[in-house]
């Protein structure tokens, strides 16, 4: 299986806090990959970087075969969709009008909101206000953005986070069934174990910057038997960081 | 480059930024008009306007810059959508296509009060015809200046969240502009920040004036256009372009 992102190295410093150490990511083509990490581990600052948002200090990004530069920047985000930390949108459009600017800006057939709108299950408040939204619809109207242009990557940073049981459920269904339905492939972080377990095939977990393991969800089971996976993970990110 | 332009002309729809600019420059018309004039103003009034303007543009302009620079890149800030801007398009381009956007703006309220400046000026009564090469020269003087300025304010509402900065760094810019304009003593002075230029690029003087006799005797003349002012003022505005696009396209979210 062909891995669709890969990085060598990757650092980030930001004055004396080294924020991602020497980290070897690994994502294959059309998986769910669970990227995992108590709170402050260096998740966001990751994926931060991977969609350029953050320059690293040192290392190289290769996504979809392609070394992220200046020059294959726009080529590899095209085919990129992204909820990073907290849902983006203009509070005084409406739904529609919010996926109507950045369908203008992709340049993608104006059909795609419709069907977005119908998979996140927006369509009918498509008319209200973002900033009248809930907090659930709000993240809906996010991932809807993200996924607007059918991307082959889609990144998204703890999308579950802020939502009820229910929204979390709804969030997780639908996030599960991106790759077989629309041959996606998905990175998706949280601190959440239990989510990640749920929800990805394949799993890098990350403390204090460095990436701690990284295989199938299957294989962390089995690295001890005897132990709950919360135990490994606690084992493998020390136990003193927060969950 | 023209889809982000469309896209601005949607993001603005229910923030009344147009509406807010011309009330604004309506209110700067409404400051300047109204002082009655007597009949030896009116006789030189058409020059007499263009000695005035500069004063009145040095503080309404580049309040406007604040505010429609403001409120053009706030929306950007409010919930992250900068950050979705940045992956969705190159940076660069937002830069330029909301500074395009809100120079338009500003372009069409400079315009509007030119043209109600000199529509005003045959409704009042000022005796001759309008001097339209020195009021093309004004125009030009001040479109100049306000772009810089506006410049400016863009550069710092698009690179900082908080935008209070964008209203003290603009406001102590604003008071600066004003400030030289009482101290044509120090020529030097008023040629070392943008807001100043107002005031450089003023080319009308003021003869003969006095207390008792007051506008009887005097006369508006122009002084030297001080071109090479002008010249500074567009170097330092493309390098200022240039070093605000460059810090907005390294900038991380």
């Amino acid at each position: 299986m062909e891995e669709i992102v890969k990085t060598e190295g990757l650092t980030k410093r930001y004055k004396s806090v080294l924020s991602v150490s020497d980290l070897s990511m690994r994502v294959k083509e059309g998986r769910i990959y669970g990227f995992l990490g108590p709170n402050g581990a260096g998740k966001t600052t990751t994926l931060k970087m991977l969609l350029d948002l953050v320059h690293p200090t040192s290392g190289e990004i290769f996504i979809f075969g392609k070394r992220l530069g200046k020059d294959t920047r726009r080529e590899i985000l095209k085919n990129t969709g992204s909820l990073i930390e907290s849902p983006s949108f203009y509070g005084h459009l409406t739904g529609y009008e919010n996926l109507r600017i950045l369908q203008t800006i992709l340049d993608i057939p104006e059909k795609n909101i419709d069907e977005v709108l119908k998979i996140v299950r927006l369509d009918k408040q498509r008319s209200k206000k973002a900033s009248a939204y809930s907090l659930g619809m709000k993240q809906r109207l996010g991932l809807a953005g993200a996924l607007l242009s059918f991307p082959k990557l889609l990144i998204l940073d703890e999308p579950t986070n802020g939502l009820d049981p229910s929204g979390i459920q709804e969030m997780r269904e639908l996030i599960k069934a991106l790759p077989k339905q629309y041959g996606m492939t998905v990175i998706v972080s949280s601190h959440l174990l239990s989510e990640i377990d749920r929800m990805a095939e394949d799993v890098g977990i990350i403390a204090n910057g460095k990436m701690m393991y990284q295989g199938s969800i299957e294989s962390l089971h089995e690295i001890d038997r005897s132990k709950s996976l919360e135990e490994i993970f606690l084992d493998l990110t020390g136990k003193e960081q927060s969950l | 480059m023209t889809q982000l332009l469309k896209c601005e002309f949607m993001k603005i729809r229910r923030r009344y930024i147009f509406i807010t600019a011309l009330v604004v420059t309506g209110a700067m018309l409404a400051w300047i008009y109204p002082n009655s004039h007597s009949e030896d103003y009116l006789r030189i009034a058409w020059m007499g306007y263009l000695y005035e303007l500069p004063l009145v543009n040095s503080i309404f302009m580049p309040l406007l810059s604040i505010i429609v620079s403001s409120r053009l890149c706030d929306i950007e800030h409010k919930e992250g959508m900068l950050r979705q801007l940045s992956v969705s398009t190159e940076r660069g381009k937002i830069y330029d296509a909301k500074l395009i956007f809100g120079l338009a703006i500003m372009l069409c309220c400079i315009f509007i009060s030119w043209l109600a400046t000199i529509g005003f000026g045959y409704y009042a009564g000022f005796g001759g015809k309008p001097p339209i090469k020195l009021y093309l020269l004004y125009l030009l003087f001040t479109t100049a200046v306000t772009f810089s300025v506006y410049i400016f304010q863009h550069i710092m509402s698009l690179c900082f969240k908080n935008q209070a900065v964008t209203f003290f760094s603009g406001a102590i810019g604003t008071f600066f502009g004003v400030f030289s304009m009482f101290l044509p003593q120090l020529p030097r002075l008023r040629k070392s920040l943008i807001w100043g230029y107002y005031s450089a690029l003023d080319f009308v003087g003021l003869f003969g004036w006095t207390k008792d006799t007051r506008y009887k005797f005097a006369h508006f003349d122009v002084m030297e256009i001080d071109m090479g002012a002008f010249f500074v003022l567009i170097f330092a505005t493309v390098v200022m372009y240039f070093i605000g696009r460059e810090f907005f396209k390294r900038k991380e979210f």
